[in-house]
């Protein structure tokens, strides 16, 4: 099976992304969570024709800090006199960019990692779960700002790094979910019809977890972005782009808080802040469609408030010292496929 | 059995460490072979002979004079000492030494930030367990997403701004002198606690919701127990039930994410040091990154992951001592 199969399946799982997306738009929050995440994407894509000022041109930079007018709708930097308003917008490109780029990629590792160490089981589960009890001890955000010394600091680093780090939660949880689906009648009746284990893991455990994977992948969005602000206020991210980290990050060194210029600080901070809550809103909704048992519950918006979902740790623990993760689950049918179990 | 297993979990953490400390010896030469030739390119007129000292200089410095598996073996005996290395800063002070001095400031922060958050994050998440549904646990939702959504160094800001500048209440900026004039006088203590203010503030809103969120879902996985069930069934009043077999339950899964956010406090407040200047090991671990000072970098890894390791250890430990149910295998 090719792969752009594999995503179709996941995708397509009981329905199209288009009822999913129908699905989250029937809910209030997740209406709000699809408005703000297609306003952040028109806005990242349309940054040229929406910013009123080129913010890397140096050439028509205004008078510096100026407050909110109508010329300049968040007023100017202290420093430099760059339009706050345009900075703002082409920001949303880089946490855009980072966020999705790495929730694609920690998408397809994690879920492979997962599969391959929950389904094969053996040599390969041991290796992959000693690979990530060695990734949870250390530190991410240090071991993050050594790699990107080391290896430049270049978006495509940045990335790289937090794909490499950040794949174990979601390894972890798709794998106690395939040690679920292995048991299943329905993959011991494939097993017995002859069918390869290849061909088992993508056609019949892939798609059991599509779900949990597609939830996880706005959620881990939404954590990279915070952390991607966080490494470019440290000064750690791409210095030739603008991205809101680096907007706050320069209104500290440039006085704005001594100077009480505001603007400079609220901008980027409620930039952050809407993309961020957008798609953990949609992430959450997404938690509930899915999982109606677990409506309005469960912090699992807490998991990724760092790039190694801790509280996970618990989960685990509990699932395995009670020896059957069918009962923690309180429950011994496998989880509503995509389109089981709406929301109503 | 027991016994058995508290050896296993032993000799796993000590596994780990090892491959911890390995990694922690190879990251730093990824891409590089040789210092010399990295940090210190050839430049102007520098004659052949004055570039070879230079570079036999540095290769010294950064301990690359021996082969790759000497240097190993170095480090490893040095680990045994409890040695981490010597830093590159003027006056080659060691790796342990700076780590010593600035340890304590970092823990002034993060033991207050862990204090405050799980008193006022247990009071949150009972309440929220207790009033399930109603609109105390709809907020505590509420303020999970939205803690999550705001950065704490974006909150850091806002404090410093509207607390430090505009109010004055706390300093803003961390007075630079207080390192050094601390003599454990009260008005010295008075002055790092005022200092402390805004950080600690600024850490504890995220840590008072994680806890809450935690203390909710243990107490609400508990009530859903039989014993509860029983208890209820008995008689027990309800304030005898949430605080003799509710409350005293629902800390097992406490326990376990304090063990693993204290290491996460630590190397967690980089950014909120950076934001106020704080003199912590986040600031010394920046320093070190900004003049390539990996022995010192490495160092403050190492010391985290060990501390990280041996957290997850006492609380795994504990864990099995406390809860009856726990079923010794060893899986996982």
């Amino acid at each position: 099976m090719s792969k752009p199969n594999v995503i179709f399946q996941i995708v397509r799982r009981g329905g199209s992304l288009f009822s999913l997306i129908k699905k989250l738009w029937q809910h209030p929050k997740g209406r709000v969570g699809l408005i703000l995440v297609s306003l952040l994407v028109l806005t990242a894509v349309l940054a040229p024709v929406l910013a009123p000022y080129d913010p890397y041109d140096v050439t028509q930079r205004a008078a510096k800090g100026l407050r909110p007018s109508l010329q300049h709708p968040l007023g100017t930097s202290i420093t430099t006199g760059q339009d706050i308003l345009s900075m703002l917008i082409y920001g949303s490109r880089v946490s855009l960019m980072i966020g999705v780029s790495t929730g694609i990629a920690i998408a397809f590792l994690g879920a492979l990692m997962g599969v391959m160490a929950g389904y094969i089981g053996g040599f390969a589960d041991s290796l992959i779960m000693r690979v990530v009890d060695v990734l949870l001890v250390i530190p991410t955000l240090p071991l993050i700002i050594v790699l990107t010394n080391l290896l430049g600091r270049s978006y495509f680093v940045i990335i790289l790094v937090f794909v490499a780090f950040g794949w174990t939660g979601l390894a972890r949880v798709i794998r106690s979910m395939v040690l679920v689906l292995k048991n299943s009648n329905y993959v011991k009746a494939a097993e017995l019809a002859g069918a390869s284990r290849w061909y088992i893991m993508t056609k019949h455990i892939l798609p059991g977890t599509s779900h949990l994977i597609i939830m996880n992948t706005t959620l881990t969005c939404a954590g990279i972005m915070v952390a991607e602000a966080g490494l470019s206020f440290l000064g750690l991210g791409d210095p030739t782009a603008i991205s809101w980290g680096k907007m706050l990050a320069e209104a500290q060194g440039g006085g704005a808080l001594l100077f009480g210029a505001w603007w400079w600080i609220l901008a980027p901070g409620a930039g952050i802040f809407l993309a961020v809550f957008s798609f953990m809103r949609i992430g959450i909704v997404m938690e509930e469609v899915f999982n109606p048992r677990m409506k309005a519950s469960s912090g699992i918006y807490k998991l990724f408030k760092h790039l190694n979902n801790r509280y996970l740790d618990e989960v685990f623990r509990s699932m395995d010292d009670e020896g059957d993760p069918v009962t923690s689950e309180g429950s011994d049918t496998p989880p509503p496929p995509l389109s089981g179990g709406g929301h109503d | 059995m027991k016994r058995s297993y508290v050896i296993k979990r032993i000799l796993y953490a000590i596994f780990i460490f090892f491959i911890v400390l390995t990694l922690n010896f190879f990251i730093p030469r990824i891409g590089v072979r040789d210092p010399a030739e990295r940090y210190y390119p050839p430049q102007g007129a520098m004659s052949e002979i004055e570039y070879e000292i230079i570079q036999q200089f540095t290769r010294e410095q950064y301990g690359f004079d021996v082969s790759t598996f000497q240097q190993y073996l170095r480090y490893l005996r040095g680990l045994a000492r409890f040695d981490l290395g010597t830093s590159l800063r003027p006056g080659s002070p060691k790796v342990t030494e700076l780590i010593g001095q600035r340890l304590p400031w970092t823990l002034v922060l993060s033991v207050s930030t862990l204090l405050i958050s799980l008193v006022i994050g247990l009071l949150f998440g009972t309440l929220a367990a207790w009033r399930r549904g109603r609109w105390q646990d709809t907020m505590l939702l509420n303020a999970s997403t939205i803690s999550v959504a705001l950065p704490a160094f974006f909150i850091a800001l806002m404090l410093s701004f509207y607390l430090g500048f505009k109010l004055e209440l706390f300093p803003a900026y961390t007075n630079p002198n207080m390192v050094a004039q601390f003599d454990w006088s009260w008005e010295a203590i008075t002055v790092v606690f005022n200092n402390a203010a805004l950080p600690i503030m600024s850490m504890t809103l995220g840590g008072i919701v994680g806890y809450s969120q935690t203390t909710r879902n243990s107490v609400i996985a508990v009530t859903n127990e039989d014993f509860v069930i029983t208890a209820h069934a008995k008689g027990l009043s309800h304030r005898t039930v949430l605080y003799k077999h509710i409350l005293r339950n629902a800390m097992l899964p406490l326990a376990t994410s304090i063990g693993m956010s204290i290491s996460g406090l630590i190397g967690g407040a980089i950014i909120i040091e950076r934001v106020f200047n704080w003199q912590g090991m986040g600031t010394l671990f920046l320093e070190a990154n900004s003049t390539n000072d990996y022995p010192l970098m490495m160092g403050i890894m190492l010391f985290l992951s060990a501390f990280a390791i041996l957290a997850n250890l006492v609380t795994e430990l504990f864990y099995v001592i406390l809860d009856p149910r726990v079923t010794v295998g060893d899986r996982r």
